[in-house]
């Protein structure tokens, strides 16, 4: 999608009813999302929902069956070439040639993408604590994702595709990460963030889409799914008669005992302080909006999303 | 072509065309010393083993009877099973590495979502290719020569006849290298693309044995690859087989193109 008045791509990755089967397996089916500049764009979805076929489309490793899929303007299967230059990718399961160190992988990379990548590869190398002279046959796997990470890093580029990119670093590193691509996505990098960790993107992306079994059941901004997510309630009651009183229909108690109800609000919490506001209440606890429900209920609803 | 791809292939093949080369040069040196050496002997066992006489005949492309001759025998160098399967040997390892051996090992992942085209990934792949393939064969070469040397009678008085011996078996090899780009552009597992490769190969040299004896193999006996690559009419008429290494450039030129275009057009999936 071009800006008419600056001339800059405000949308960096664009799929129009992008579709691709594995014969008659499933992969993806009508696929329509935007992933607009300078974004951190999360992809969520269970295991085998077809997160990764998106990206290999993407990526110009698959072909779609169906549909398309833009980046920077251009066709992903097409302009596979004057697009990856642009793009930096590291697979979900980093698998880089075991005969190389990260020094020589850095030196080679540099002379594929004709660029110098030595110098911003050791500093990144020195961020994550990452030995560029080990080999890759002798690295840990959380090491090969690391070096996965610089070499995709390594040529600064406009877009990030990223599959699963933290599921084996440790906690620490995890974090070195994170903060590493708030940074990017300050500097007017864009983001593309596939995962299953519903935490990870809840930190960190400001606009999610998820996948399930193939399609995309939601794409909208985190602070809307904030919105609609619900919030954990407690309500502790002056005695047993004001806590007889029926709930309100966007309040779902899930635990209730003499005086206290425990539950799940639906919806803007404004509603439950002006219904509160009616009655005598010693204690209101409310619990940030939680996330994790809302995206579990994708997960597991039916075919038209919750 | 892309300096940095075939950097990457250089130091991927080396390891093996030093190993074929290294045996090359051992297994041809031995031969050339040998075989002149005991060509009497060698000839004689020719003479009274059936099988033998068959096979060597089927090798060099006559029908062998009586003494072998310093010729015959020179070729004979040259075709022998162990320097062709040595040849193809190296052919094979080089050319499944991509797409087949990249996707196998899960590496194709990185390296195809490279800013490169998978005709530049190819092209970088091939030169490289060619380049250890010249390597071998000039090893090959050395061998004889080095073997030559030492035998009791070198009977190689025309140099110009065995280079133009090791261009026909260069375009042999290249062939061989066509033919496994292509199979290689198809499959997911480098071991599925050697083992189809060697089959095929298999298959043209029993191509070649039954036509001596069957009717329908000889029909299509054009298919056999020992068909256009025959040393010993080289040394004793010493007429360049232009149609031969025309035809088996033509082909191998042909497969690259196909193997190129099935790459090309081709998903790529690692899991």
């Amino acid at each position: 999608m071009l800006n008419q008045d600056s001339g800059v791509f405000v949308s960096i990755i664009e799929t129009q009813s992008l579709t691709r089967n594995y014969g008659r397996r499933r992969g993806i089916e009508s696929i329509n999302f935007s992933v607009p500049q300078g974004s951190l764009f999360g992809f969520l979805g269970p295991n085998g929902a077809g997160k990764t076929t998106a990206i290999r489309v993407m990526v110009g490793l698959l072909r779609p069956s169906a549909g398309s899929a833009k980046i920077f303007g251009l066709d992903c299967w097409r302009d596979s070439r004057s697009i990856k230059a642009d793009v930096g990718y590291m697979p979900g399961d980093v698998r880089l040639h075991p005969w190389m160190d990260g020094m020589r992988a850095l030196r080679i990379w540099g002379q594929i993408r004709r660029r110098h990548l030595v110098p911003y590869g050791r500093e990144l190398a020195e961020r994550f604590d990452l030995d560029l002279a080990v080999r890759v046959r002798n690295m840990s796997r959380g090491m090969r994702q690391k070096l996965g990470l610089i070499l995709a890093l390594a040529h600064q580029p406009r877009l990030l595709i990223l599959d699963e990119p933290t599921v084996t670093l440790d906690p620490l590193m995890q974090t070195a990460v994170h903060k590493l691509l708030r940074e990017m996505a300050t500097a007017g990098h864009t983001i593309f963030f596939s995962s299953h960790t519903l935490s990870e993107v809840d930190q960190l992306c400001d606009r999610v889409a998820m996948i399930r079994q193939g399609r995309l059941v939601a794409d909208e901004s985190l602070a809307a799914l904030r919105k609609r997510a619900g919030h954990h309630v407690t309500i502790r009651w002056p005695d047993a008669a004001a806590a007889s009183a029926r709930p309100p229909a966007f309040l779902t108690v899930e635990l209730r005992d003499a005086v206290v109800w425990s539950g799940m609000l639906d919806g803007p919490v404004e509603r439950l302080v002006h219904w509160l506001g009616e009655r005598p209440f010693d204690d209101l606890s409310i619990g940030p909006p939680d996330l994790e429900t809302l995206f579990r209920s994708y997960y597991a609803a039916g075919e038209n999303g919750p | 072509m892309n300096r940095g791809l075939m950097l990457k292939a250089a130091f991927e093949i080396w390891p093996a065309t030093l190993l074929c080369g290294a045996l090359l040069f051992g297994v041809e040196a031995a031969l050339a010393y040998v075989l002149p050496t005991f060509e009497a002997q060698l000839s004689e066992a020719v003479r009274q083993i059936d099988f033998l006489k068959t096979f060597i005949g089927v090798m060099l492309g006559v029908n062998v009877s009586g003494p072998l001759g310093p010729e015959a025998v020179m070729a004979y160098c040259w075709v022998h099973p162990v320097v062709l399967a040595l040849v193809w040997a190296h052919a094979l390892v080089c050319c499944t590495r991509t797409p087949a051996g990249e996707i196998d090992r899960g590496t194709a992942d990185v390296t195809f979502t490279l800013c490169v085209t998978r005709w530049e990934i190819l092209r970088s792949e091939t030169a490289v290719w060619l380049v250890a393939g010249v390597v071998v064969l000039a090893m090959t070469l050395l061998g004889n020569i080095v073997g030559g040397w030492y035998a009791a009678a070198d009977p190689r008085d025309d140099w110009a006849r065995t280079l133009i011996v090791l261009a026909n078996l260069l375009c042999i090899y290249l062939t061989v290298g066509g033919f496994t780009w292509l199979v290689s552009a198809f499959c997911d597992r480098r071991g599925s693309a050697i083992t189809i490769t060697f089959v095929a190969l298999l298959a043209s040299f029993l191509l070649n044995f039954l036509a001596q004896f069957w009717t329908l193999a000889e029909r299509i006996s054009f298919l056999g690859l020992l068909n256009y690559f025959r040393p010993l009419f080289i040394f004793r008429d010493g007429i360049v087989p232009w149609r031969d290494m025309g035809i088996l450039l033509a082909a191998a030129v042909a497969l690259w193109i196909a193997a190129g275009i099935v790459f090309n057009r081709r998903d790529v999936c690692t899991t």
